[in-house]
Formats: C-alpha cells, sequence, structure tokens
C-alpha cells in the first residue's frame, strides 16, 4: 500500500518507528489546512509560515504522547491553535488588514506580507468580483475575535465537526456552538455594512 | 366553545438550522422539516446559513511554500525504536561492541567452568555470599565515617544502643539525627553567608 493510501494512523504509526517518507505524507497532507489557519490567524505570511513549521515540528517531536485514540487531525490543530494564540496573545493582535502584515515597517515588507487573492474564474468581471468578495471575507473575517474566527474557519472552510473543534480549541461543545453562532451573525453584520457602504458610494 | 390561546410558534433551534442548510447525513425530526417547509423566518435563517456557507468557500485557498517538508524534517527527531537505536549504536561503535560481547562471553564460560568444577557453589549460595560480604563492607564504611565525624566513643556507644532497639525507635533515632544535622547545615550556610546564584536566562 503506498503512503498516500495510508490512514493517518497508520502513517502515524509508522512516524513511531522512525519512518520519515510517512511523516512527510503527513505534512503534505495538512500543510494547507494548518497554514490557512494560522494565517487566517496572524495574517503575516512569513510569520504564517514560521508558526506553521513549529507546529510541525513540535507535532512530531512529541508523537510519543499523542494518544492515537483522538484523531491526529485533531491534535496536529489543536497544538496549531495554541501556538498561535499563545502568540497572539504575546502580541496582543487582536485585528487584521488585508493589505500586509501589522508588523510591517516598509511598503515593500507590506506588500510581501500581503495576502494574494487568485482566482479560477475565466470572466474578468467574475473574477474582480471572486476577488472583491473574497477580500471583504477576509477583512470580515480578522475583525472578528480569535476564539471566533478559529471556530468558524474550522466549522465553515475546514468542515470540522463540532466535537472535534471543541477537542481542538479545549472549550465545551456549548461554547464552541455559541462561538459559531455569534461569528456567523457578526460576519453578516460586517458584510451587509459593507455591501450597503458599497451601494453609497 | 373552549377558545384555548394558540402556542406561540417554537421555530427550529440552531443546530436544526444547520443540519437543514448543511446536511451532514443525518436525519431531521420530522416534526421539523414539516415546520421549517411551512415556516418563513426558519427557511430564511436556512437560506442565510446556506449563503453565508458559500460565501466561506469562496475564500482564497492559500498555497504554502515549497520545500517546506525539507524544511521541517530538518528540525524533526522522529521517535527511534530501541531495537534500531540498538542497532544503530552497534554499527556506531563496533570495536566497543566486540569488546563488551567478548568479555560477556567471556564471564559466563569462566562462571560455566567454576559451576562445573565447583558443584556446591550454586546462583543462590554465591548471591548469598556476596549480599554478606558488601553490606559488612557498607556497615564498615560507615562506622568508618561515624568514628571520623564523631568520635569513637560515641560510635561504640550508638553501636551498643542499636544492639537494642526495635524498628520503631531505629526509625525515629534516625529522623531525629536526620532532622537535627539538616538544622544544623542550614545554620552553618546562614552563618556563611552562602547565596545561591542563579544561571542567567538564555534567551530563545
Amino acid at each position: 500500500m503506498s503512503y498516500k493510501e495510508r490512514s493517518d494512523q497508520d502513517l502515524v504509526r509508522l512516524c513511531l518507528k522512525s519512518d520519515e517518507r510517512a511523516a512527510r505524507e503527513l505534512v503534505g497532507r495538512f500543510e494547507r489546512p494548518v497554514f490557512s489557519l494560522v494565517y487566517r490567524m496572524v495574517r503575516d505570511r512569513e510569520l504564517a509560515e514560521d508558526l506553521k513549521q513549529e507546529v510541525f515540528v513540535r507535532t512530531f517531536n512529541n508523537l510519543q504522547r499523542y494518544d492515537r485514540s483522538y484523531k491526529f487531525s485533531s491534535w496536529l490543530f489543536k497544538i496549531a491553535y495554541n501556538l498561535t494564540v499563545d502568540h497572539l496573545r504575546k502580541k496582543q493582535v487582536k485585528t487584521i488588514s488585508m493589505h500586509g502584515s501589522p508588523n510591517a515597517v516598509t511598503p515593500e515588507r507590506q506588500e510581501a506580507t500581503s495576502l494574494s487573492l487568485e482566482s479560477d474564474e475565466e470572466s474578468p468581471d467574475a473574477m474582480v468580483e471572486a476577488r472583491e468578495l473574497a477580500g471583504y471575507l477576509e477583512v470580515a473575517i480578522g475583525k472578528l475575535r480569535p476564539d471566533y474566527r478559529t471556530a468558524i474557519l474550522l466549522r465553515h472552510v475546514e468542515g470540522r465537526p463540532y466535537e472535534e473543534i471543541s477537542d481542538i480549541m479545549g472549550v465545551p461543545l456549548g461554547t464552541v456552538k455559541t462561538y459559531i453562532f455569534r461569528a456567523r451573525r457578526e460576519l453578516r453584520e460586517l458584510l451587509e455594512d459593507r455591501w450597503e457602504g458599497d451601494d453609497g458610494t | 366553545m373552549n377558545m384555548r390561546p394558540r402556542r406561540p410558534e417554537k421555530h427550529l433551534r440552531p443546530e436544526e438550522l444547520e443540519r437543514l442548510a448543511l446536511p451532514d447525513g443525518r436525519k431531521l425530526p420530522a416534526r421539523s422539516s414539516a415546520h421549517a417547509a411551512e415556516c418563513d423566518r426558519c427557511r430564511g435563517a436556512v437560506a442565510e446559513l446556506q449563503s453565508l456557507h458559500a460565501q466561506l468557500q469562496t475564500l482564497t485557498p492559500l498555497h504554502p511554500m515549497i520545500g517546506f517538508s525539507d524544511r521541517v524534517m530538518r528540525r524533526v527527531r522522529l521517535p527511534v525504536p530501541w531495537r534500531v537505536r540498538v542497532l544503530q549504536a552497534v554499527r556506531k561503535h563496533q570495536v566497543g561492541t566486540a569488546a563488551a560481547v567478548a568479555g560477556a562471553m567471556a564471564t559466563v564460560g569462566v562462571g560455566l567452568m567454576w559451576i562445573a568444577r565447583y558443584p556446591e557453589l550454586t546462583p543462590v549460595t554465591v548471591a548469598a555470599f556476596l549480599v554478606e560480604k558488601s553490606s559488612s563492607l557498607l556497615w564498615g564504611g560507615v562506622m568508618q565515617v561515624g568514628r571520623f565525624v564523631y568520635g569513637t566513643g560515641l560510635v561504640q556507644a550508638a553501636q551498643d544502643i542499636a544492639g537494642q532497639l526495635t524498628p520503631l525507635t531505629g526509625f525515629v533515632a534516625v529522623a531525629t539525627v536526620l532532622f537535627v544535622g539538616l538544622a544544623a547545615l542550614r545554620i552553618m550556610v546562614s552563618l556563611l553567608n552562602v547565596t545561591t546564584v542563579s544561571p542567567p536566562a538564555t534567551g530563545r
């Protein structure tokens, strides 16, 4: 059986036997979702790359402590969440900018750390519209509290079930439901304000 | 005619709305489905949730940097099973391993020859002999230290008392001696004004 066909748990078992290819497969499998979550939390590409690297290094270096009765993805996201929240607490970063890192000191640095929006749409109008919507959404998500942001991203973007989000964030199921409910309401309000603002101009 | 006031309409709970908006394979109670078909407010909430979900799905996928796994693997130490660790150690220290194996084989060989020559020396008798010898050596060492620290007379007296001690009184005596010793040490340290200096904190 090739590594791609193996389950996460199988790959973890191989990692515990020092199989580097299994570790690389796990990195490939979870690199993008972990990066998406961390990036949307810190809004700085370089910093998100560093944090993501730290997440995987910590995960593999502590693999012997992993309880295999839990999903590997939950454990990995939990490490990512804790590390990112710790970073946000230290830096006191609460809101974000679509236009680059809040820590950027020069325009070049701001450009380098900004989010580039890509779209597969063919029509230029549709592309512009999609980019606009994605841009509004990114800004609106960035305005949410970090807890709400994580919960709604894990639910709607990564498609994680409520129970898993509760494990990842280390809060009761009811709290996760509240976070997601409030995040949705705030997002809707933020997006409505944005569209209304555009109509007005 | 009994005209009872109509009960207020019970709208769907958030989790029911979500199960309607984003089906996950779990069935919704018939009552809830029937309510959703009739209630404009709940239908609106479902549509709103579907729209928000669809919008969130349009978020641009983020593409991480190339060569990431190499960078991670350079900093990762995967757990190594003990068998592999032993093999690695053997490969790394071939001469030492050969010497250790030869030494072990020689010891076993000599032991077997000895047992063959002196059949009365079973492992149990040899072990008993070793325990007796080592305990007498240990006790002798302790006595020597005691004579050096407290003087011969006091140790002699302690030995005489020790012969008459029960386990409980022995324990109390040892504990008292330890307590008094530690307290004396602490007083000495404070008198000499010895301070402990912590190493400077290292940055990351």
